[in-house]
């Protein structure tokens, strides 16, 4: 059985702007200042300045926050980011506008934001996914008065309504491709059933995913239809570890997700997404261990794709998880970035399991990398990691770069024995 | 021709055994003890230029001085030529041990190794698989020795076979004879994680029950410290990796990736108050910790618990650092500076608390 | 000894002498009660965590903090 549940329009954007009005035509994005800063506007932010930075160019985002690719499922986002754009009712069916190549990065000081940064061109670009995006940065004045964490619900709604804004310019162009994406299949066939188990690091303000614009924290693992986090079911509140977090650019892109579906039929049938909090404490870890465990059974899963967000601590959700799997006879593959010291000599996994053993790596967080100097640069002044104006020239380690390391498995970067 | 330094103990050394442990370093120009056997295996291309030597029981303590040596035949002894033939060089690579299953010979040999590679020289230790200093040489390479000198022989042919291919400035590999850990290097794969992942799986579910690209951790074995034989009596010092300092962070502790630890006075505080005490450590929401910093330092408690007379003391500071990300390498540093620190204060326990 | 929430981790790692605690944000602390309930049980876990430094052991061993019907 073959179900098709949602189809991804695809409109590539190949140039950008800002203009007097917000149009797409021909691969070119152009944004009105004036409508965006008022698409932004809240009570929180004093004020907005809006920036295009493309690939190749000498530029760099630092205090990264997060990032959305502009997604529409029609005028006024036609249910787009339910809980926050759209009212929080189940999407992921129907057609859905993308505009590829580009994204809304918000950037800017947040108490307890980890640095982060991206850079467009130099060694680092390749390790990000927003290295070869044209990104419209918002950059932000918070209001005198404003609490930090109205700032952070203020950037999120905004720049989630400006992203569906974006996407709406292109609702009349034709697209450059037609996703048609599988939905998971219910039925055994002859080929095995692989899924995915993701988990969202949900650990309260600054550290926080949502799903249907609610916290996930306290929830239960459950399964979700590929297609509602195409539609921008799952939104990213997390600032740490940059290299280790999944924006929701990511989620809206899940790279193993997007894997499943390339393969569903072929050598394997996608058996489903299961998504899962981390908790902050032992035993609801191991509960939520369990019960995704059990999900996975009932959805009738032979192998499991796990993946992680945050660092060590996260790591303990992973060997519960993947081993809990492999309790009901589940085959569990991890995908872990090491921490395995500047030299790559440290044990590099903080907690691993013990029955399910099959790893992939996403490189070592602790890879040092020598950043050249930029000509401009966007979300502060400063590098605070190094206490280094923005622009310079110094050495990072890889932890620090966006999606560098990606839980969710975007990058090509590994670490091997050598 | 190579010109090499050879590090050894005060044993090989000819020098004496227990009763000259405690013997600091001493250049002696020229091969000694091991030496001599390993320099005819090497052949008239190199040259054993001078043997450091240094008792066991300080060696590993002061590999700086070690260095300083190596490096005085560097500059004074302007031995004969480098490896590229020129005039003038200096030393070339650094060999010691072998150390067998010795544990502080083995430790001092790893570190002088890893300090000479980290010095620019080129490097290698020698030493039994379960000798305990293997793990402090780092992404130096070792090569395997017997278990006790009387594999001299065999262990010595392996070395001397290790630095004629570091020379020759090739990799070192198990056919080697290299042991311990090999390094985690960071590569380009051809495929993306997602798509790996995927295959393997498919390894796996086909009946591969091995296949990984990550091998399991080894974490090093911890031996318990007795028991504390009276409480009543003992000073106790409170440590924390939750990160919290005083408001301002006056120490700049990192909120990740901790390169240093912290101490700062609680000798004249009965309780850590909400505003004057921070955690700055960015892997966990600090809200309950800013609220009441006794959930992260328990000094409210500590202090009722000298009251009572269940313990003694409290130790007048605390130590402090962020468990984030932070390397092995930098923990076990940390720890090792805590444990002798606090030893050294009289303190008999120490009560750690982790987020 | 150490007091942590994470024992799994702890136990890996080899740390001698474990006493659980009940969230990774507050390890000697438990938000959810009152100030007074809080320090009460911070001081169960400091008098578990004296008795397990006055234990012998061999491995890694958790000493858990005796439950108690909460008021």
């Amino acid at each position: 059985m073959e179900v098709m549940a949602l189809t991804r329009l695809i409109h590539h954007v190949q140039r950008v702007a800002l203009g007097a009005r917000t149009t797409f035509a021909d691969g070119e994005l152009v944004v009105s200042t004036d409508e965006a800063e008022g698409i932004m506007a809240h009570p929180a932010l004093a004020s907005v300045r809006l920036t295009w930075v493309s690939p190749g160019e000498s530029a760099r985002i630092v205090k990264v926050l997060d990032a959305v690719e502009p997604r529409t499922k029609g005028p006024g986002g036609a249910g787009i980011f339910p809980g926050f754009v759209g009212p929080a009712r189940t999407q992921g069916e129907g057609e859905t506008h993308v505009l590829r190549g580009a994204a809304v990065v918000a950037a800017g000081f947040l108490p307890r934001a980890q640095e982060a940064l991206v850079d467009l061109s130099g060694p680092a670009a390749a390790l990000s996914p927003l290295g070869a995006t044209h990104n419209l940065v918002v950059e932000f004045t918070p209001a005198p008065d404003a609490g930090w964490e109205h700032v952070d619900a203020a950037l999120r709604a905004g720049s989630l309504r400006l992203a569906a804004r974006l996407a709406e310019a292109a609702l009349d162009a034709e697209p450059d491709e037609i996703e048609e994406l599988p939905s998971p299949s219910p039925i055994r066939g002859d080929r095995p059933r692989i899924g995915a188990v993701t988990n969202l690091q949900t650990q309260g303000l600054f550290k926080d995913v949502f799903v249907y614009g609610r916290s996930f924290g306290s929830s239960l693992p459950t399964l979700l239809d590929p297609g509602e986090l195409d539609d921008g079911a799952v939104v990213s509140g997390q600032f740490g570890h940059p290299a280790l977090k999944n924006p929701t650019y990511m989620h809206q892109n899940h790279p193993v997700v997007n894997e499943l579906r390339r393969r569903h039929g072929h050598d394997l049938d996608f058996a489903g997404l299961v998504i899962c909090p981390e908790p902050v404490n032992q035993a609801a870890k191991e509960l939520v261990s369990a019960f995704a465990a059990k999900v996975c059974a009932a959805a009738g899963f032979d192998a499991a794709l796990v993946t992680k967000e945050g660092g060590g601590n996260a790591d303990a959700d992973m060997a519960l998880k993947m081993d809990a799997l492999a309790d009901l006879g589940i085959e569990a593959v991890g995908l872990y970035a090491e921490m395995a010291g500047i030299d790559g000599t440290g044990p590099s996994i903080v907690v691993a399991p013990e029955k399910a053993t099959a790893m992939v790596s996403t490189g070592n967080y602790d890879h040092r990398l020598q950043l050249p100097t930029m000509d401009r640069a966007l979300g502060g002044d400063e590098f605070a990691l190094v206490h280094a104006p923005a622009t310079s020239a110094f050495e990072v380690p890889t932890a620090v770069v966006y999606c560098a390391l990606s839980p969710l498995g975007w990058g090509r970067v590994t670490a091997r024995a050598g | 021709m190579a010109n090499i330094v050879h590090y050894i103990n005060q044993f090989f050394a000819g020098v004496g055994g227990e009763d000259s442990a405690g013997s600091g370093p001493t250049l002696v120009m020229g091969p000694v003890g091991p030496g001599r056997r390993l320099a005819e295996l090497l052949g008239p291309e190199h040259e054993i230029v001078a043997t450091v030597w240094c008792g066991d029981d300080v060696a590993s303590g002061i590999v700086p001085a070690i260095i300083d040596l190596i490096r005085s035949v560097d500059v004074d002894g302007g031995v004969g030529s480098d490896v590229d033939g020129g005039v003038g060089g200096g030393v070339d690579l650094v060999a010691a041990g072998p150390a067998f299953t010795s544990g502080r010979y083995g430790l001092a040999c790893a570190r002088v190794a890893a300090a000479a590679h980290d010095a620019g020289w080129l490097a290698v230790a020698s030493m039994h698989e379960d000798n305990p200093g293997l793990d402090e040489a780092g992404a130096t390479p070792v090569v395997a020795s017997g278990e006790v000198a009387r594999r001299m022989a065999p262990s010595l042919d392996r070395l001397a076979g290790a630095v004629t291919k570091l020379l020759r400035h090739e990799p070192l590999t198990a056919a080697d004879g290299r042991i311990g850990k090999l390094a985690r290097l960071t590569v380009m794969a051809d495929a993306r994680a997602a798509e790996r992942a995927v295959d393997l799986a498919l390894v796996r579910l086909a009946g591969d029950h091995t296949a990984t690209e990550i091998p399991l951790p080894r974490f090093d074995q911890v031996t318990p410290a007795a028991p504390v034989e009276d409480l009543t009596t003992a000073m106790v010092a409170l440590v924390t990796e939750g990160g919290l300092v005083p408001d301002d962070n006056p120490g700049a502790l990192e909120s990740a990736r901790a390169t240093r630890w912290l101490r700062y006075p609680i000798g004249n505080l009965d309780a850590l108050m909400a505003g004057e005490w921070r955690s700055i450590h960015g892997g966990f929401s600090t809200a309950y910790a800013n609220d009441d910093p006794h959930r992260i330092l328990p000094l409210d408690v500590g202090r009722q618990l000298v009251a009572d007379g269940a313990v003694g003391s409290l130790f007048a500071e605390y130590f402090v650092t962020t468990g984030n990300g932070t390397s092995v390498a930098n923990a076990r540093r940390f720890g090792i500076e805590w444990a002798a620190d606090l030893r050294h204060s009289g303190a008999r326990a120490a009560i750690l608390t982790a987020t | 000894m150490l007091l942590c929430n994470l024992i799994s981790i702890a136990e890996r790692v080899g740390a001698p002498r474990i006493v659980p605690t009940r969230g990774i944000p507050y390890p000697t602390g438990d938000p959810s009660l009152t100030p007074e309930a809080e320090k009460a049980w911070r001081r169960r876990l400091l008098d578990r965590a004296l008795e397990a430094l006055a234990t012998t052991v061999h491995q890694p061993t958790v000493f858990e903090v005796p439950e108690e019907a909460r008021a």
